[in-house]
């Protein structure tokens, strides 16, 4: 969390800009963040990353937690606080100079490779060894990882590999659903955050992980499962395709003609300027509303300028995406808008780590 | 005068140059009627002159300008048609339209062709769904608003849809070759097509008016109103359609204007 200093809203880590005033905000917060941080893998603490771990006081009762899932760190058998920890001024608690390189290793969380200790990131999978252990600033000392899996939310279940961070309507995080490593299915019928979205299906959506990475599942879903598509890269689109602008549902029609009739004659109709088919808004299970050709330089969506305009809708951006072609495919890309383009998953789709999903009325990020 | 030189005397066949009252060989009298003949075309001892279609743009191969008197019962227009053919024409059926007369009135008849007959309308003019009409170098096909859809599924999911606004009817482009373009859903009562501040925009049709026409719905009926554009709107007719003098009717990529002489 960063607070502003201007207007004093909180806003996320990775903004670069306030939300609510515009003004730039620090790079790199050297602030700690909450104990928020995600579990690890597995649910329980490299045992590696103990090793040269300089013993934590105990009287940090936001830590003892934490630590009471490592075995080999002795605890006060007292019982501990089992509050919501308390950010810990853990600078003053580490010594600031980081480990020589590789003199000591600890393994990775993801693929296990023994990693030297002043590393941020894997080597070998390129994994964010810092954001999983404990979310704080590069220049920590490898200490700090002793109390990474310092969860002091609400306990997670122990096999959670994952996690579902809901993006409330205003930006700021809420509620956060476990994945576990097996399959996850989630839908109104599996209750929880999921049960009053009347725009879910009994059985929505199952999320598995194939190796490292997390996979959605659209289990037929009548209103399918959203990814939002990363700016300034390009998806191809096929015929059907279907994406979504702030509130629109809009679907990608190959251009289809009727056959020619049999005495020769040829349809009489508009001049047909080479288009690549269509963009049709869905105003129902089937039906479809404003639509609009696509001819061969592409078009531009956008709440005030392109092509295709969507005044009334103020969750489209000034200029939102843009449909074109390349040799001959046809391509959707988010021009840099506010709240992104959301291209729904025809069956199944791979979620990277941080990748925005939208079930149902719902925004979620992947987190893992 | 030329068939007056040429009378033949009835009594004895010699030839009477024009001008002659007697024969000069006999002395028989020539009658009146053969010293005032004057030329008559084949046509006009048919029927007197009625009505006739000048092509104002149309097919290469026969040229604009061309006009056709309509003298006949039936005038068949078509890319295989004899009476009035456009053979390069490929919009039109073989057998497209016919030019025929109810009793003193001309009247055109779509003879099922593929593309169909339009005339210009005067102001406004009645339509319903299902309706062609065109502006400018555009085609359009009036449609019915589809069934709201929205209610929730047997499991009582709700399907999640683009806002809806509520729409008495649709406005659809037609392409050649029959694909479907730009759709717009009325968005209060009406659709408006024009070349810029429209509903729908031709900025690059040369031949479409700032603000050209619109359809509107007043009460349970349709519209269609010409906003005084340059070259006019048309629409397609259903069956049969009686002409008067100074219709303009499209059959295909030709132009025709219709004038009535009697």
């Amino acid at each position: 969390m960063i607070v502003c200093s201007r207007c004093s809203k909180e806003n996320q880590d990775h903004y670069k800009f306030c939300l609510g005033c515009g003004a730039e905000l620090p790079r790199q917060s050297s602030k700690p963040r909450s104990f928020s941080a995600p579990t690890p893998p597995g649910g329980t603490p490299s045992q590696g990353r103990t090793t040269n771990a300089p013993q934590v006081p105990q009287a940090q009762a936001g830590r003892a937690e934490a630590l009471a899932s490592a075995p080999q760190l002795e605890l006060d058998p007292a019982p501990v606080e089992p509050a919501r920890a308390k950010p810990v001024a853990v600078e003053d608690l580490l010594p600031p100079e980081l480990a020589p390189l590789g003199e000591e290793t600890s393994p990775c969380p993801h693929c296990g490779s023994q990693v030297p200790e002043n590393f941020r990131f894997c080597h070998v999978c390129g994994d964010d060894l810092h954001a999983e252990a404990s979310g704080e600033a590069f220049g920590d000392a490898p200490a700090e990882r002793v109390s990474a899996p310092a969860v002091a939310d609400a306990p997670q279940p122990a096999a959670a590999r994952a996690r579902l961070v809901l993006i409330q309507p205003d930006g700021s995080e809420g509620e956060s659903f476990p994945l576990s490593g097996g399959r996850t299915l989630i839908g109104r019928g599996t209750g929880g955050i999921f049960a009053n979205d009347a725009y879910l299906s009994p059985e929505h959506a199952e999320f598995r992980f194939e190796g490292d990475q997390l996979v959605v599942k659209d289990m037929e879903s009548l209103n399918g499962v959203y990814i939002r598509i990363e700016p300034e890269v390009p998806i191809e689109l096929f015929d059907g395709s279907i994406f979504r602008v702030g509130q629109e549902i809009l679907r990608f029609e190959a251009p289809v003609a009727p056959d020619p009739a049999a005495d020769g004659t040829q349809y009489m109709g508009s001049p047909h300027r080479g288009y690549l088919g269509r963009i049709a808004l869905m105003i129902g299970r089937e039906s479809t509303g404003n639509s609009y050709p696509i001819p061969p330089q592409g078009i531009h969506l956008g709440r005030e300028r392109g092509d295709v305009v969507f005044p009334e809708d103020g969750y489209v951006s000034g200029l939102h995406c843009r449909v074109n072609s390349e040799v001959g495919h046809v391509f959707l890309t988010d021009v840099g808008s506010s709240n992104g383009t959301f291209v729904r998953v025809s069956n199944e789709s791979y979620v990277p780590q941080g990748t925005f999903v939208l079930i149902g009325q719902q925004l979620f990020r992947a987190e893992y | 005068m030329e068939q007056a030189r040429n009378y033949v005397c009835t009594e004895c066949a010699s030839a009477v140059p024009s001008g002659h009252k007697f024969c000069g060989a006999c002395g028989a009298g020539v009658p009146n009627e053969a010293q005032t003949l004057e030329t008559l075309f084949f046509g006009a001892l048919q029927m007197p002159g009625k009505a006739r279609l000048i092509v104002v743009r149309g097919d290469e191969a026969m040229g604009e300008g061309l006009s056709y008197l309509l003298q006949a019962t039936e005038h068949v227009a078509g890319r295989e048609a004899d009476q009035i053919p456009f053979p390069s024409d490929n919009w039109l059926s073989p057998a497209h339209a016919n030019f025929l007369y109810r009793g003193e009135k001309l009247v055109v008849r779509d003879e099922g062709s593929l593309n169909g007959v339009y005339i210009r309308i005067r102001g406004a003019s009645p339509v319903q769904i299902g309706d062609h009409f065109m502006c400018g170098q555009q085609l359009f096909r009036i449609d019915a608003t589809p069934k709201d859809t929205s209610g929730p599924e047997a499991d009582q999911t709700h399907f999640y849809s683009s806002p809806r606004r509520p729409s008495a009817f649709r406005v659809t482009q037609v392409l050649e070759g029959g694909m479907d373009g730009i759709v717009c859903c009325a968005h209060e009562q009406s659709v408006q097509i024009g070349r810029e501040d429209c509903d729908i925009n031709f900025p690059d049709d040369v031949h479409m008016s700032p603000r050209h026409a619109r359809v509107e719905m007043s009460g349970e009926s349709l519209e269609l109103v010409d906003e005084n554009s340059q070259n006019g709107t048309y629409v397609r007719i259903r069956g049969e359609r009686e002409l008067s003098h100074g219709d303009y009717l499209f059959l295909g990529r030709n132009l025709l204007r219709v004038e009535v002489t009697a």
